[in-house]
């Protein structure tokens, strides 16, 4: 796809999103960047911050399937992915599709459900198809699961398994909107709900075509260089029990190549790298027990990691290097060392 | 045992080894006992002190008591209270030692022998250091600094002795003094209680930590500056080097007698015996003056029964200055300036330098010599002759006979009447002086008949030993039996021109010698001398070779003193050669002048200079070589600058502006670069003005992280430093090309990149202050922080392979091996 079309197309989604979300023009990018990068997004934050209009808009700006499911802690896997119905005028049994039979699949709540219905979740979201009864359906393409959910509530809720945290490929957090954009915001939702209004800006085939364009962007060998080092570092960092997956080095690439085509560049750039190691490693990440009891996020932990990071070159290192090219040995680290 | 007990020792031995550096100064081992003594009872006294927990100042005192008692007990019982306790008596006592010590300072060479003065010093100083090194070290826990009185302690021989001190006792003290380290070292570990490594098991004591890679890393670094810098420094090379090559001191022995190692006992004794077991070389003169006299190298001028004794009190100023030498200007006395060049060997070693008479300029000589111009000496109390190169003016005296027979006795109260014309009662010499002398009226014609009577016609002989005689008097021997060699000549005309109530000294010196050429003279042990001097008013010390010409080997007879056994009309004789052969030859004495005289430097020209000083090339050597290494990181910085020009300047049909408006291929289109090559410079080009860029902010003091991407740096530099729209603009342009020369597919051309450079250096130079400015372009930090970041690469790769390979050896050799569980823990 040609650049003006896509700088077009991108525009026009973030845009139509804006007119929901006042003032979160960042995450809405990011958002879209995960649909383009193919990936599923988890939102989390305080309630009433607009998690589930922010998956919602997004649905709602693309003329595709949505489906969205509530999860409750009744929900069945069943309820998810579908089930064989017995039909008497055929006299076999019949599929009936569960929720996730859409482009986009908005679900809300998520740790409210059972960890046995989250992980009806798993196979779908990585493997883009649902096994029902021996027999597999592949999905639609696109498929993204937006999911949401509340990190403050925890009674009555069951945290994600660290399997189905590193399905999503980020996870954002909403934020309060400032004081302009919470006035501007009472202005506009205060007689009816926007979103009703919100009309499609663009199709499912133009979706592709846009993920198509993503996956030709240009990454430099430093740059992928760079994205390992990174990952080996949450893996290295003395303060993380976990670090991140493979699965989440190539998550962390293809996000970055749909932020550098959203800022209309055909390279990643580092700098993309750095800005999504937040959202796409942080919340696949484990933190010692010492670091919890200092208090330290995850989110703080990668921060500091990119600060420390020095940055590889194709070029011979520089000379003014004072740090450790690698970050220190995990104490943890069991095998033996050699003086 | 308690750790503060242990410093103590080891205290202690540290500092009985660092008296190590003393054996170079002693003949014996006696003081090495004595010290042993004096640190003993300190250490003692500091443990007992210690154990029963008193203030540092009772420490402090307890061991100066000790040191004090026992320094009575060895050296002061007289009047001591049960031999230890002092008394007034016995401080008295040591005030004579130390003044005896003062006085064998000056008489004595090196080595020394076990003289109770010197042995009282030496035992009282090391104990006074072995005090000062336990306060610091077990006191006030700071070992490091006891260093200084240990250093103190070698100082002295070299000061006294800068030449042969070898580099062995200084090991053994500096050994002494790292375990005193690291002993106080290990002792603040252990206080911390369990050796930790950081990786949270348990460590053998003598494992290292993993910080021991740092220690090792900077000893390596210090032992090779220790060892190279001194290799690099001109002056320092002799002192290392030769140090191994450096073989045992010469032994000369003069026809002085008593020759102790390498010095000239300069005292005229009127019995003895000479030895001459070998002849060496003891120096070489050139002089311009063609028949000089003796040269002097000390007097004696204190008359006991023995014989003459040099004075050991001297009063003398820095040969820097000039010496106050004043003309005569009398009638029948002629004088020329002349100048000497002196080449000491290593066979003389004295605190005492030859001169002619009457020097009145020195040259190469450091203000640690000095000029007396009472005895005529140059001496030190620090330097020694060993090796010496120096040159001096001086003046060349002639006195006609008439001259000084026109000399006037001087009064009684002169001070040089008063003092050498002492003389011990001795009636057999009297008689013999009033019966020479009867009939003379002046003093020269008195001398003169004295000087006669030691002639062949008298049957005086040379001979290389004396005769004993049963008068009980030397001097009546000597004149009884009329054999001997100079010093006896020369102290017994001495003593009788003294009885005859006419000043009188011996001097001690060379003779002119016998190995001559050209204008150089080699003087050897054999041409030691002694002969009389005698005072005439106004004319000043006038020499006097009574010694028989044929003994002596080069040997001069000046007009005014005429050979008594070779009577020429010309009366001027020298024999030159072997004590048989003798010649005339015109020769000229010379002699020295009133001391009372002021300061009157002479006016003569200067003859001739033999050779230019050295030291300005030297200086000046050192200072090119100071500017050229200063020079060369600002020479290495503009190369490098020079070298980073940007080689293509065209485009690849990117637009860039210096505004950093780029227009841009689309992402997903697939930009076909006709031209790779060019591509490739362009990229070259953007990287190497990035490069610039960096070592320009490092030049700058201005921060590199290289964990920021171009873009972030670029956003820095051009948002937060006020540089100017203009330079902003242009880091912006550098930025974008080089972050697109990384990681796009399509590099930005190189148009404007290095103009941006040069826009971007001048305004953070402008914004700098002119000191880093200047270091900038002098001492530019860039190319000083790779270098040292090239040293500190090089330096940890060699010695993490030595550490290897050196645990790779001890893991082999260790029997700990082969204690089960343990070998496989590794």
């Amino acid at each position: 796809m040609p650049a003006p079309e896509f700088a077009a197309a991108a525009e026009a989604i973030v845009h139509n999103i804006d007119q929901v979300i006042e003032g979160k023009t960042a995450t809405v990018r990011l958002a879209l960047a995960v649909l383009l990068a193919e990936g599923h997004l988890l939102i989390e934050d305080v309630p009433g911050v607009g998690k589930t209009k922010l998956a919602k808009a997004l649905a709602r700006s693309i003329d595709c399937s949505v489906r969205r499911i509530q999860f409750t802690p009744d929900l069945l896997p069943s309820d998810v992915t579908g089930v064989s119905v017995y039909n008497q005028e055929t006299r076999d049994f019949e599929f009936k599709p569960g929720a996730v039979f859409a482009n986009i699949v908005v679900g809300d709540e998520i740790n409210r459900a059972s960890p046995k219905t989250q992980s009806a979740l798993l196979e779908c979201m990585e493997e883009r198809q649902v096994t029902v009864d021996g027999v597999t359906y592949p999905l639609q393409r696109p498929f993204m699961v937006v999911a949401t959910q509340n990190p403050i509530e925890m009674e009555g809720t069951y945290p994600l398994p660290e399997a189905q945290r590193d399905r999503f490929t980020a996870r954002i957090a909403m934020g309060y909107p400032d004081a302009g954009a919470e006035l501007a915001m009472l202005d506009v939702h205060g007689a009816e709900d926007p979103l009703v209004a919100l009309q499609p800006v663009t199709d499912a085939e133009t979706v592709r075509g846009l993920i198509a364009t993503v996956r030709d962007v240009h990454v430099a060998d430093a740059v992928k260089q760079y994205a390992v080092n990174l990952v080996n570092a949450t893996r290295e960092a003395p303060e993380l029990r976990l670090g991140a997956s493979p699965r989440a080095t190539l998550q962390l690439l293809r996000t970055a190549r749909a932020v550098a085509a959203l800022e209309g560049r055909d390279y990643v750039l580092p700098d993309d790298l750095q800005a999504l190691a937040v959202p796409v490693l942080a919340h696949r990440l484990i933190p010692t027990a010492e670091a919890q009891l200092s208090r330290r996020t995850t989110d703080a932990v990668v921060a500091d990691l990119i600060h420390r990071l020095p940055l590889p070159t194709d070029r011979q290192r520089s000379p003014y290097n004072t740090r450790p090219a690698t970050p220190p040995r995990d104490p943890r680290d069991p095998s033996p060392r050699g003086r | 045992m308690n750790q503060r007990r242990q410093v103590t020792l080891v205290a202690a031995a540290a500092t009985l080894l660092a008296t190590a550096p003393l054996a170079t100064i002693y003949e014996t081992w006696t003081w090495c006992i004595d010290c042993l003594f004096a640190v003993g009872a300190v250490c003692l006294a500091a443990l007992g002190t210690r154990a029963l927990r008193s203030p540092m100042w009772t420490q402090l005192l307890a061991m100066l008591a000790a040191l004090t008692i026992m320094v009575t007990w060895l050296f002061g019982s007289k009047g001591a209270i049960a031999g230890t306790i002092p008394t007034g008596t016995t401080l008295q006592h040591f005030g004579t030692l130390l003044s005896s010590a003062n006085r064998d300072i000056n008489d004595y060479g090196i080595p020394v022998p076990d003289r109770e003065g010197l042995l009282f010093l030496t035992t009282a100083s090391v104990g006074l250091v072995a005090i000062l090194v336990d306060l610091v070290a077990a006191g006030l826990r700071r070992p490091a600094l006891a260093g200084f009185p240990m250093l103190a302690m070698y100082w002295i021989p070299v000061l006294v002795h800068p030449d042969s001190v070898s580099f062995i006792p200084f090991v053994v003290g500096a050994v002494g003094f790292l375990w005193l380290l690291v002993t106080d070292n290990v002792d603040r570990v252990r206080r911390f209680g369990r050796r930790f490594t950081g990786e949270g098991r348990d460590v053998d004591l003598w494992e290292p930590s993993p910080l021991a890679a740092a220690g090792r890393r900077l000893a390596v670094v210090g032992v090779a500056l220790a060892i190279l810098l001194p290799l690099a420094i001109p002056g320092m090379t002799n002192g290392l080097l030769d140090r191994f090559g450096a073989g045992g001191d010469g032994q000369g022995i003069g026809p002085g007698g008593n020759g102790r190692g390498t010095s000239v006992n300069l005292f005229s004794a009127l019995s003895g015996q000479l030895n001459l077991k070998s002849t060496h070389d003891m120096l070489k003169v050139t002089t311009n003056d063609p028949s000089p006299y003796y040269l002097r190298i000390g007097e004696a001028d204190r008359l006991v029964e023995a014989g003459f004794s040099s004075q050991s009190s001297r009063s003398g100023k820095s040969v820097t200055s000039a010496p106050s030498t004043a003309p005569i200007n009398l009638p029948g006395v002629t004088q020329k300036k002349y100048q000497a060049n002196i080449t000491v060997t290593n066979n003389l070693n004295m605190a005492l330098l030859p001169v002619y008479s009457q020097p009145t300029k020195f040259q190469k000589l450091d203000s640690s010599w000095l000029y007396d111009p009472n005895s005529g000496l140059v001496y030190s109390n620090r330097s020694s002759s060993a090796g010496k190169q120096y040159s001096f003016e001086f003046l060349h005296t002639d006195y006609k006979p008439e001259a000084l027979r026109s000399a006037k006795p001087l009064s009684q109260d002169n001070p040089i009447q008063r003092m050498d014309t002492s003389v011990p009662p001795q009636p057999k010499v009297d008689s013999l002086v009033a019966s020479l002398t009867a009939g003379k009226t002046t003093p020269y014609d008195k001398v003169l008949a004295l000087y006669n009577y030691f002639s062949a016609d008298n049957k005086f002989e040379y001979s290389l030993s004396t005769e004993t005689g049963t008068s009980g008097s030397d001097i009546v021997d000597f004149l009884n039996n009329k054999k001997g060699y100079c010093e006896q000549y020369a102290s017994a005309l001495a003593w009788m021109v003294r009885a005859a109530d006419i000043p009188a000294r011996v001097a001690f010196g060379f003779t002119r010698g016998t190995n001559r050429q050209n204008d150089t003279y080699t003087l050897t042990n054999e041409n030691l001398h002694a002969w009389t001097e005698v005072y005439f008013a106004g004319y000043g010390w006038v020499p006097f070779d009574a010694t028989p010409t044929a003994g002596v080997a080069g040997s001069v007879s000046p007009a005014w003193a005429p050979d008594v056994n070779h009577k020429d009309p010309t009366g001027s004789t020298g024999t030159v050669g072997a004590p048989s052969s003798a010649g005339p030859d015109g020769s000229n004495p010379q002699d020295r002048k009133l001391p009372e005289d002021p300061a009157g430097a002479s006016a003569g020209a200067h003859t001739q200079h033999p050779s230019a000083p050295m030291w300005p090339w030297y200086l000046a050597g050192a200072i090119v070589l100071v500017v050229l290494l200063l020079a060369l990181p600002g020479l290495r910085r503009s190369m490098i600058r020079r070298n980073r020009r940007p080689r293509s300047a065209v485009g690849t049909g990117v637009r860039a502006t210096a505004g950093g408006e780029i227009v841009d291929s689309p992402p997903g289109e697939m930009r076909v670069v006709e031209d790779a090559g060019r591509a490739e410079a362009a990229r070259a080009d953007a990287h190497t003005t990035w490069d610039e860029l960096i070592d320009t902010l490092v030049d700058f003091d201005i921060p590199v992280d290289d964990a920021e991407t171009p873009r972030v740096t670029v956003a820095r530099l051009a948002d937060s430093m006020l540089l100017g729209a203009e330079a902003a603009d242009a880091v912006r342009l550098i930025g974008q090309a080089e972050e697109r020369a990384r990681y796009s597919r399509i590099p930005l051309p190189a148009t404007g990149l290095s103009e941006s450079l040069r826009t971007v250096r001048s305004a953070i130079s402008h914004r700098a202050l002119w000191r880093t400015r200047l270091r900038a372009v002098v001492l530019p930090p860039s190319v000083l922080r790779r270098w040292r970041g090239g040293l500190v690469e090089r330096t940890s790769s060699v010695t993490s392979t030595v550490t290897r390979s050196w645990d790779r050896t001890t893991r082999v050799l260790s029997p700990r091996r082969l204690i089960p569980g343990r070998a496989t823990a590794r």
